[in-house]
């Protein structure tokens, strides 16, 4: 919408100048997040869930387990799929519709945090090799945009599947209401998401910080401080150094958050 | 006496303000507080967007440019149009008075004034109010202590420059945040010695 | 599968008592008003932005508001997952539901503008169309949308020859007959009414009683949900 670029433009300024002094409008410092709360298996009928809140960011992840016919090249093992929905009611700029940019964008480097990390163990999910076997389908589900929808969509993907349950089987007959075995997992993947503002690298950017931004970097870690995924999301060029900074930083806070999981 | 009303309930019939009637009876439309004292009740919404009276100070920031004026964004779901032969650009911070709104609600401003640099801040439209205090005490109490120039938009904007700018907006904030409780006025003199 | 045994139901309750209902309104940051419902099993979120400028401009209306709704399932909301998307059902409900609320909210107070509802079913058991009318009723009045009332929405339907007030989803699959309707508590007019199934004129009376009271008992919860959340406000704001 015309009207409000206009007059982001308008704080655009004042919140720059305050992030070149070292200062968010919130108070916090450049490399802290925001209050981070858990509702895990929000949703019992699914195989798994987890809505996780970063300050008034709200982000619902659903893991529901289908059968279905392995891919040509991997008949001895499952499959994960992840979508994400950006609804409108969870900003004033979301629209009904077919998934945008920005929802298949956030639904890819999500999936890549897992797949890339080998959180899911996909032989364990082969029923009948060549024939049968489990797919894994994460659905983000945006409720609330205050920013960082990726490390928000990712850590509720994570902590969704840690808690996630296959449907049982009797005869060859799945039972989606009865609960089987626990999803085999064994990695925790951690997202962290920097906003690019005058040069300098934030962590977990608000909504606010997310439009005066010049660009975001998204770099996800595993437990054994290897890099699984990365994405440079928007259009302002980075320096080197600036990105080994930034990865190193990833690392650090990876080891942190996985404490409390 | 204060007490919370929901869309639909029967309330006095002297109540004047955000009522229909039906019958010879009265009724909220909103959510709000009401407030019923001996000679007058009024119904104060406890929720809702900024839409233009005529007369209302406002703030409003330049989106458009047309033949013989200019189409502002007043933090509102309607537009207005400012009638101005002086030269703004896109995004110039202009404080004006709402002279008309049409039964199609096209708002028309005039007074206008532009605020150079400086700093805007946005408030719920509703708390503005408090944040002015009766006869303009509050809005003249923060000027004074802090030595800030403001403006106050009844669309919720609020521009300031100068002084202690940083005081100047905690103390906007916190009125925001307590509008609805008793002893605010002590509570800000305190917070601004 | 016995629905109905010594005079309860398959989840122990009585033939006229609602499933067990927890309501938080302004759940939401950035919309206008919120609401998230929790009936039952049923896990529903509403959300109302507006009213604000209508896009496309040409769908304007210069005498009043426009009104959308839009119900929407999550995918892992129903236990056969669901893709993302509308459907057809989705687009009936969204449909009757819009319908319902059109002649209680004051839309000609805004012209030219758009006041949306957004609804999304979280986790569905039955009765979801209620629970989001009922949820985006709570929503508007949180939004400070003027309305002439808190419309509320309830169900009844026929289980094994009984009538019973607000199906759980054993029961709707298994059972004969679904009423939903949505109400004026203040007025008892009727906004919203659908049918499906099959009953005779007594039958239908009398589920149409049991939904008519079910809906008035929830208003009460509405009511009271809307308070609390404001229950806090002491004095007025200042001079206007």
């Amino acid at each position: 919408m015309e009207t409000s670029e206009i007059v982001w433009e308008i704080k655009k300024d004042s919140i720059r100048k305050m992030i070149q002094s070292g200062k968010r409008s919130d108070g916090r410092a450049l490399d802290e997040y925001r209050k981070m709360e858990f509702l895990e298996n929000y949703i019992p009928k699914a195989q798994g869930s987890c809505l996780v809140k970063i300050g008034d960011t709200q982000v619902l992840v659903g893991i529901k387990m289908d059968v279905g016919t392995p891919y040509a090249d991997s008949s001895d093992r499952g499959n994960l799929s992840t979508s994400c929905e950006l609804v409108p009611l969870a900003s004033p700029d979301f629209n009904a519709g077919p998934p945008g940019e920005e929802s298949i964008e956030t639904a890819r480097v999500v999936d890549r945090g897992i797949r890339e990390s080998k959180m899911i163990d996909l032989e364990k999910l082969c029923i009948t090799e060549g024939e049968k076997v489990w797919t894994v389908l994460v659905d983000i589900h945006v409720l609330d945009h205050d920013g960082n929808l990726i490390d928000a969509a990712s850590i509720a993907s994570v902590k969704a599947l840690l808690n996630a349950y296959l449907p049982k089987m009797e005869d060859g007959k799945v039972l989606y209401t009865e609960r089987g075995e626990k999803l085999s997992v064994r990695e925790k993947p951690v997202s962290s998401t920097f906003a690019s503002i005058g040069g300098k690298n934030l962590l977990d950017p608000s909504y606010e910080e997310e439009m005066v931004m010049d660009c975001k970097f998204i770099i996800v870690t595993t437990e054994d401080g290897n890099i699984c995924a990365m994405q440079k999301s928007g259009s302002g060029p980075y320096n080197r150094r600036d990105i080994e900074e930034m990865v190193e930083t990833a690392i650090r806070r990876g080891k942190e958050v996985r404490k409390q999981f | 006496m204060k007490e919370i009303v929901v869309p639909g309930d029967k309330v006095d019939g002297k109540v004047e303000s955000y009522v229909f009637r039906e019958g010879n009876n009265a009724y909220s439309m909103v959510l709000g507080v009401m407030d019923n004292k001996e000679d007058y009740g009024r119904i104060v919404p406890l929720n809702g967007k900024y839409f233009p009276q005529v007369d209302d100070y406002v703030i409003g920031i330049v989106t458009d440019v047309k033949r013989g004026g200019y189409v502002l964004d007043i933090n509102s779901p309607y537009d207005a149009f400012l009638a101005s032969r002086r030269r703004y650009d896109s995004g110039a911070v202009i404080f004006a008075k709402v002279g008309d709104v049409s039964e199609v609600r096209s708002v028309s401003l005039t007074m206008d004034k532009q605020l150079y640099e400086g700093e805007l801040m946005e408030i719920m439209a509703m708390k503005v109010p408090r944040v002015i205090g009766k006869k303009n005490s509050m809005v003249m109490m923060i000027i004074e202590k802090t030595k800030t120039d403001i403006y106050v938009g009844r669309n919720g904007r609020i521009w300031l420059k100068g002084g202690d700018i940083e005081k100047a907006k905690k103390a906007v904030l916190k009125i925001e945040m307590e509008a609805h409780t008793d002893g605010l006025t002590d509570r800000i003199t305190e917070f601004l010695k | 599968m016995e629905l109905i045994k010594n005079g309860k139901r398959i989840d122990g309750r009585k033939f006229d008592e609602l499933r067990p209902i927890k309501i938080d309104v302004g759940v939401l940051k950035r919309a206008d008003g919120s609401c998230f419902m929790e009936w039952g099993k049923n896990k529903v979120l509403a959300a109302v932005y507006g009213p604000r400028e209508c896009f496309p401009k040409h769908t304007q209306n210069s005498y009043k508001a426009k009104l959308t709704y839009r119900y929407n399932m999550a995918p892992f909301s129903v236990d056969d997952r669901k893709r993302p998307g509308p459907d057809r059902r989705s687009t009936e409900i969204s449909k009757v539901s819009r319908e319902a609320l059109e002649k209680v909210i004051f839309l000609e107070y805004f012209p030219r503008t758009a006041i949306n509802v957004f609804v999304e079913v979280l986790q569905a058991d039955a009765g979801t169309r209620c629970v989001a009318l009922t949820a985006a009723s709570i929503a508007l009045a949180d939004a400070g949308i003027p309305m002439r009332d808190v419309i509320v929405a309830c169900a009844a339907g026929k289980v094994e020859d009984e009538i019973v007030l607000d199906l759980c989803q054993e029961e709707d699959n298994f059972g004969s007959a679904d009423l939903p309707i949505a109400i004026s508590p203040r007025t008892g007019q009727i906004h919203l009414m659908q049918m499906d199934g099959i009953l005779n004129e007594k039958e239908f009376k009398k589920a149409f009683d049991m939904a008519t009271k079910g809906c008035l008992e929830v208003h009460e919860m509405q009511k009271k949900a809307l308070r609390d959340k404001y229950e806090k406000i002491g004095e007025v704001y200042g001079n206007e």
